[in-house]
């Protein structure tokens, strides 16, 4: 038997709903415009690791999709503030497994965002980073998905003492990679002393 | 090749990490969005959940078992241990333990997190990096399948559903004279599962095959819980006695009916596993015992030994309970009443829907009006 919904975590309390009388959308809702209008980066924080958990249970897909926070994610990627771009990353690694969640950020060009990623010092950002680029690997994008300098990024995580990290990148080689692909990037590597900065601890 | 060297302090197993630190409680969470219980600020996703449980904050009273059998509550557990070397406040041990599945740990974590244990609180989190590169690809792909089964699940047991009538009529058709109605009556009935379009599922083929192998293996198939495929078993068998009976006519529609609602909802059980809480456990079974006296006052009621012949009116609407899965339960349990409480309860009842026809051969039968 496969994992079942995950309880709990993504569904709002019933105080949640009888504080406000709302159904799930409207909740969602509530949620974007606080987002959208509030001036403290705390609750925005605050309001996006929500949204970012409610993507986790693929029945709030529609409603996600119908208030364009998967728009919302992508924005947020780059902005400078570290944990909003942690948040929105992990938002879109919880739902871009959905195909249409998955062309939706392949048209938007989200791959490229995500790369960008790869190289921030947060290790919860990188880690999803890696996972959501495995899981946007289509015949169609796997060649920006597996490009060069991505693929020595990910010979370098590999080689990480952090154990997801390394895991994570040692089945993106293995898994998402030519060996051709993973030889290419290991002479490379070979002649640059630098790469992209590992992420802190 | 020395890329790694000094980017991560707590990279070897056993130091500490960074999302194992207990975050503060957000204390500035606007009214609505406040939770059952406080919690941090953080954004869970597949990468920081494992079937790998650290349990900070027990204390060094020798509880290991006790602690392990706490834990075994939620899920089997493969693998349990100490880690003398990760840092611990004093007086206090951390241990892994390692559960079979995923959803077992998640349960787990979410009990026992912050609960109080022999005197100390339990700090209860994820430990992925303990993960084998093979145990985290498992991990990766089981959410993959995961989501395939819950954004495909509608369209494929659309599909099931009308190989199931497929295959049901086909079974049928040619027996006794009765069976005409019967077909008809089953066509009629079966018009709303038609609708989906069967080219879009991948398990269409499958499906198809299951159709078209022998009766048993589709049993099989298409069930997934053992209990199921009993209560099925005994339908069929049911049901193929029936068709024997020369006065069967109705009797036939009867049971291909329930035989053929039993399948369907089977069908559409197997199509999505569902987490039924407890709560909706001990309702549900609340609802099963009311339910069941209901049907012994009915039989009360309609107490008489005469033996209805004729097409039965249809039967009134069952009670929608506003569910899918939920209406599936009832009136598996609903048929399962119609069988078991009838002949036992009132065994005078010669009743339409018990076994009871033949061995009562002397009571007149008058047709229904």
């Amino acid at each position: 038997m496969l994992a079942m919904p995950y309880p709990e975590r993504s569904i709002m309390s019933q105080k949640q709903q009888d504080l406000l009388g709302l159904g799930r959308l409207e909740y969602l809702q509530a949620l974007v415009t606080e987002f959208q209008v509030t001036e403290s980066s705390e609750a925005k924080e605050q309001v996006l690791a929500n949204l970012a958990n409610f993507a986790y249970d693929p029945k709030n897909y529609d409603y996600l999709r119908q208030l364009k926070v998967l728009d919302l994610f992508l924005d947020m990627l780059t902005e400078d503030n570290d944990t909003l771009v942690e948040f929105a990353l992990g938002g879109l690694c919880n739902l871009c497994l959905d195909k249409v969640n998955k062309d939706y950020i392949l048209e938007a060009d989200g791959v490229a965002a995500v790369i960008n990623c790869l190289s921030c010092s947060n290790e919860e950002t990188v880690v999803s980073a890696v996972t959501t680029l495995m899981y946007l690997t289509t015949p169609q994008s796997r060649q920006q998905i597996t490009a060069l300098p991505v693929v020595e990024c990910m010979l370098r995580f590999s080689l990480s003492a952090n154990r997801r990290l390394s895991n994570l990148a040692t089945i993106f080689l293995e898994d998402y990679c030519s060996p051709l692909q993973v030889e290419e990037a290991r002479n490379l590597t070979k002649h640059t002393a630098l790469g992209i900065p590992l992420p802190k601890n | 090749m020395a890329a790694a060297s000094g980017d991560s302090e707590g990279g070897e197993v056993g130091g500490v990490y960074q999302h194992h630190a207990q975050r503060a409680v957000c204390a500035s969470r606007a009214k609505y969005r406040e939770g059952r219980r406080p919690r941090a600020v953080k954004v869970y996703t597949i990468n920081l959940e494992s079937r790998y449980l650290l349990i900070q904050g027990v204390p060094a009273l020798g509880v290991m078992k006790e602690l392990v059998e706490l834990f075994a509550l939620y899920g089997t557990i493969e693998e349990y241990n100490p880690l003398d070397d990760y840092p611990a406040e004093e007086f206090t041990e951390v241990y892994l333990i390692k559960f079979q599945k995923i959803q077992s740990a998640r349960v787990a974590k979410r009990k026992l997190d912050e609960r109080s244990f022999f005197g100390s609180l339990l700090h209860v989190c994820y430990a992925p990096e303990f993960e084998t590169v093979q145990e985290t690809r498992e991990k990766l792909q089981d959410r993959r399948k995961y989501i395939a089964k819950v954004t495909n699940c509608r369209d494929q047991f659309q599909v099931k559903k009308q190989n199931l009538n497929a295959y049901f009529q086909k079974t049928f058709q040619p027996d006794a004279p009765g069976f005409h109605t019967s077909e008809v009556a089953t066509n009629n009935w079966n018009l709303p599962a038609h609708i989906c379009d069967p080219g879009q599922s991948p398990c269409y083929k499958l499906s198809l095959n299951n159709a078209a192998s022998a009766s048993e293996e589709c049993y099989q198939n298409t069930l997934s819980a053992p209990q199921y495929a009993s209560d099925c078993a005994e339908t069929s068998a049911y049901c193929s006695q029936r068709t024997l009976m020369p006065q069967s006519a109705q009797h036939g529609i009867q049971s291909i009916l329930a035989h053929h609602n039993l399948q369907r909802e089977l069908a559409s059980d197997s199509g999505v596993s569902r987490f039924m809480p407890r709560t909706t456990q001990l309702q549900e079974r609340k609802r099963r015992r009311e339910e069941g006296n209901k049907f012994a006052l009915i039989g009360k009621d309609t107490d008489n030994t005469e033996i209805m012949i004729g097409p039965r009116l249809p039967e009134p609407p069952k009670i929608d309970m506003d569910d899918e899965s939920l209406n599936t339960s009832a009136s598996l349990i609903r048929n399962k009443l119609k069988e078991v409480t009838l002949p036992v309860q009132v065994p005078e009842l010669s009743g339409e829907m018990s076994l009871n026809i033949p061995t009562k051969p002397t009571v007149k039968q008058r047709r229904r009006i």
